[in-house]
């Protein structure tokens, strides 16, 4: 069941309207139920996946909460931790790695039987797996109490907004959420139908319309020229940025409506000038999620300069393992590290470009933006690439055979400005004001215009015919 | 201050609904254009058909064709007058691959076997006349003819069937046969209905709008009783109406050949493929389709089941297939987002029945 369905929207009313009426227990008991029925409408067969992951998670929630000997806790954590990364292991990697695996020893001549099996990926794994991962692991560092209701805690995990693409949450902004009961205000209503709405419009508006065009030039022995690689990397871009960001729109407005608050995952990512902010904007649940469990673990910048670039780049690289079992993800995670590597010298002098005024700082600026938003942009021609051979192909094409004069006017360019436009001018009004949530604030004629032109633009130009979110394959 | 709020909001929904039609009427071009929309008027027999002396011109990001209505209702820059003794006329009934307002005139495969067929010289002239209207079946070509291509005084009728969906619309339009299209037409010319639908075909904004309705609306159906797969004329075991479409087809072919005679015409049959017959891409994706629905898709299943039907008839049958498919690879026969033919695509199709009729002696 994904948002931007009928069937959606009929579960979700259905919800709504009972959750307005019952009590708190009787709402947490709701949304277990509602929740379960959610993740089951895409196979009822991994319910049980979940249920295991809750159960186990909880349990050693409470274990730990019990335990005082450190060397048992300790052990009681990377059982659990170990139980997680089991699950993702074998339902996520197993067959990329067997695959992998096959390819090398047949590379060497060593021709090996085929092990690999189908093995189904359940949707959201990624997700709740991270989740109780990190709740076992602030129980363990004792940053929060053990969970005593097995209904809250099997909510936290599950809560339908949040559980097939983020974002990923914390126990200790969630979990209180659940344990106590909701007030919902008439802000809360309205942030959350413009949030949804918003959602709306960047997956069916912007990302559903740009996935035909990124197509297009992502297809194996297309040949476009550079200039048509470079406006199909674009379209990716924003293709990408609005499905993912639209879901999380959409899932932290549905919840606003039922009281519950989940954190932002998307500031602006695109108009950023450094790598470092740029996952400080972009997929926030989950770059916080890794600096906390692996980039800070691992000794995050505590060490020399050497051991920060390792850690770095090996928590870039299994975040881009993260993403899917493809070797293009992983060199995907990789070039995302380079990049954090090579600008760390040069942060404090971008840190004090962003507090200084006049022109000459202004087109600084403006040149230091460039630069990156192309850098992020190849990295994802790098994400995207079906395979090694293209993107060596479309890079080459980006480099050596750009041919500006062949430019697809009508099949790539129009369509880009003409999707992008009004996200990008929401966007720099969102940004000017530093909040998100501008728009329900602006004068009340500002306000309606733009609730009017979103639906307008929803329903006349949406593609309706959309596929599943991006980031559920994750 | 509710009634102030209110007031404002409609305001705004109504400028911005202005600058939204502008918008589209000046850059959106598409069938749900006004602009294409005048191109048809109500038919009391037919349903509808095209609009005497209408003219327009469409343009996408694919193409763009200048398109005239002729005084009779047919694609023609002139009107069809009365037939000259040194003539002979071919009349090509047939639905939107034979209107094919995706091409100039000149590029469409009719007026391309008319200048072959006329290359040669000699005493007689040929007139290919394009009778084909955007969404027709068998069962409209059938009244069409009756109605308006008669008058005509066609020497050769070409009933052109498009195999991919002529079965299921013979089904839906075999009511009009019993006249149903008068009643219905007359109950609802001065309705609400029928205004709000006029008002609607004006508005390229309300025509989108409606367009989504009925998407939610298809949806929702299919929700509440999940639809068999796609392209049953294609099905490995296809629904039962698609036999009695292909019962209806035959039925309605033999009565304009049985027409035709009488007028002193011959008629022969054209049978077009479906864009996924000729393009691997597209057939992989509607495969998986029709197999996500729980169905198995053969892809030549609807040519062999018109050919098959229309076997016993005594007529001559042209399927325009292989020789698509003997241009192949190459450049498209079909356009990219639409199933409609390219100029390439009318040129084999224009030589391969230039050559079928010589071969026949039609």
């Amino acid at each position: 069941m994904v948002f931007n369905s009928l069937q959606f929207a009929w579960f979700f009313i259905l919800v709504y309207a009972l959750y307005r009426v019952l009590p708190h227990r009787a709402q947490n008991w709701l949304l277990l139920v509602a929740s379960y029925y959610f993740y089951a409408a895409w196979d009822y067969r991994f319910v049980t996946l979940l249920a295991a992951s809750t159960l186990v998670d909880y349990t050693c929630g409470r274990v730990l909460g019990a335990m005082q000997d450190e060397r048992r806790r300790r052990l009681v954590m990377w059982l659990s931790i170990g139980f997680n990364l089991a699950l993702l292991g074998f339902f996520k990697y197993f067959n990329f790695f067997a695959d992998s695996f096959q390819a090398l020893f047949a590379a060497i001549g060593w021709q090996v039987d085929d092990v690999t099996v189908r093995i189904l990926l359940p949707i959201g794994i990624s997700f709740y797996t991270f989740v109780t991962m990190s709740y076992v692991i602030d129980v363990y560092r004792r940053e929060i109490e053990p969970e005593r209701h097995l209904v809250d805690f099997a909510v936290f995990v599950a809560y339908f907004p949040h559980l097939v693409a983020g974002p990923i949450l914390r126990a200790t902004a969630l979990l209180p959420q659940i344990a106590r009961p909701r007030r919902i205000s008439a802000e809360q209503i309205r942030e959350g139908l413009w949030l949804m709405a918003w959602g709306f419009f960047q997956k069916i508006f912007v990302a559903d319309n740009l996935a035909p065009v990124a197509s297009h030039v992502f297809a194996p022995d297309t040949h476009a020229t550079g200039v048509n690689v470079l406006l199909g990397t674009y379209a990716f871009a924003f293709q990408i940025y609005g499905d993912f960001a639209g879901y999380s729109n959409i899932a932290r407005g549905t919840s606003k409506l039922m009281g519950i608050e989940l954190i932002e995952n998307f500031r602006f990512p695109y108009l950023v000038t450094t790598p470092q902010a740029f996952w400080r904007h972009w997929h926030i649940s989950l770059s916080t999620w890794l600096r906390d469990y692996l980039y800070k673990p691992l000794g995050g910048s505590r060490g020399t300069a050497w051991q920060t670039r390792r850690n770095l780049l090996v928590t870039m690289l299994l975040g881009g393992l993260w993403h899917g079992a493809a070797w293009t993800f992983v060199l995907w995670g990789l070039f995302q590290g380079l990049l954090l590597i090579l600008y760390r010298p040069f942060e404090p002098a971008f840190a004090a470009l962003a507090g200084r005024r006049g022109p000459a700082a202004a087109v600084q600026r403006l040149a230091a933006w460039f630069v990156m938003f192309h850098l992020t942009c190849y990295g994802w021609l790098i994400f995207r690439a079906p395979s090694f051979a293209t993107l060596r192909e479309m890079t080459g094409s980006l480099f050596v055979n750009f041919a500006p004069a062949t430019m697809d006017v009508t099949g790539l360019l129009v369509p880009l400005l003409l999707y992008t436009t009004p996200l990008v001018v929401v966007h720099l009004v969102e940004a000017r004001a530093d909040d998100v949530l501008v728009v329900p604030r602006l004068r009340m004629a500002v306000r309606y215009s733009v609730y009017v032109a979103t639906l307008y633009l929803i329903l006349l130009f949406g593609n309706f015919g959309g596929s599943d979110f991006i980031y559920f394959q994750f | 201050m509710r009634v102030r709020r209110a007031l404002l909001i409609f305001a705004i929904a109504a400028a911005q609904f202005a600058l939204f039609e502008i918008a589209l009427r000046l850059w959106g071009h598409s069938e749900a254009a006004p602009s294409f929309q005048a191109l048809f008027m109500p038919d009391p027999v037919i349903g509808y058909r095209l609009r005497p002396g209408a003219r327009t011109r469409f343009v996408t990001d694919e193409f763009e064709a200048s398109i005239a209505i002729n005084a009779q209702g047919v694609r023609d820059d002139v009107a069809i007058g009365p037939k000259p003794p040194n003539e002979r006329r071919i009349v090509i009934l047939g639905d939107s691959l034979v209107l094919s307002v995706q091409v100039d005139l000149q590029q469409t495969f009719g007026r391309l076997l008319e200048a072959r067929l006329n290359s040669g010289g000699g005493a007689i002239r040929y007139r290919v006349i394009n009778a084909g209207v955007q969404g027709y079946g068998p069962v409209e070509e059938l009244l069409f003819y009756r109605q308006y291509a008669r008058a005509f005084e066609p020497d050769l009728v070409i009933a052109t069937l498009f195999v991919g969906n002529d079965a299921e619309e013979a089904v839906a339009s075999a009511p009009k046969l019993l006249g149903a299209a008068r009643p219905l037409a007359d109950a609802l010319s001065n309705s609400m209905m029928t205004r709000l639908r006029r008002l609607v075909r004006r508005s390229m904004v309300l025509q989108l709008v409606r367009l989504r309705i009925v998407a939610v609306t298809d949806r929702l159906s299919n929700w509440i009783a999940p639809p068999e797969p796609p392209l049953q004329s294609y099905a490995e075991q296809p629904a039962a109406r698609i036999a009695e479409g292909l019962r209806i087809a035959r039925e309605c072919v033999a009565a304009i050949a049985a027409d035709a005679a009488a007028g002193g015409a011959r008629t022969m049959v054209m049978l077009m493929p479906a864009r996924f017959q000729l393009d691997d891409t597209d057939y992989g994706h509607l495969k998986r389709a029709v197999e996500g629905a729980g169905g198995k898709l053969v892809r030549d299943a609807a040519t062999e089941r018109f050919d098959r039907a229309l076997a016993e008839l005594p007529l001559p049958r042209f399927d325009a297939l292989p020789p698509l498919r003997a241009a192949l690879p190459g450049p498209d026969v079909f356009f990219q987002k639409t199933v409609h033919l390219t100029p390439r695509g009318h040129d084999v199709v224009a030589r391969a029945l230039e050559e079928f009729i010589r071969r026949q002696g039609l």
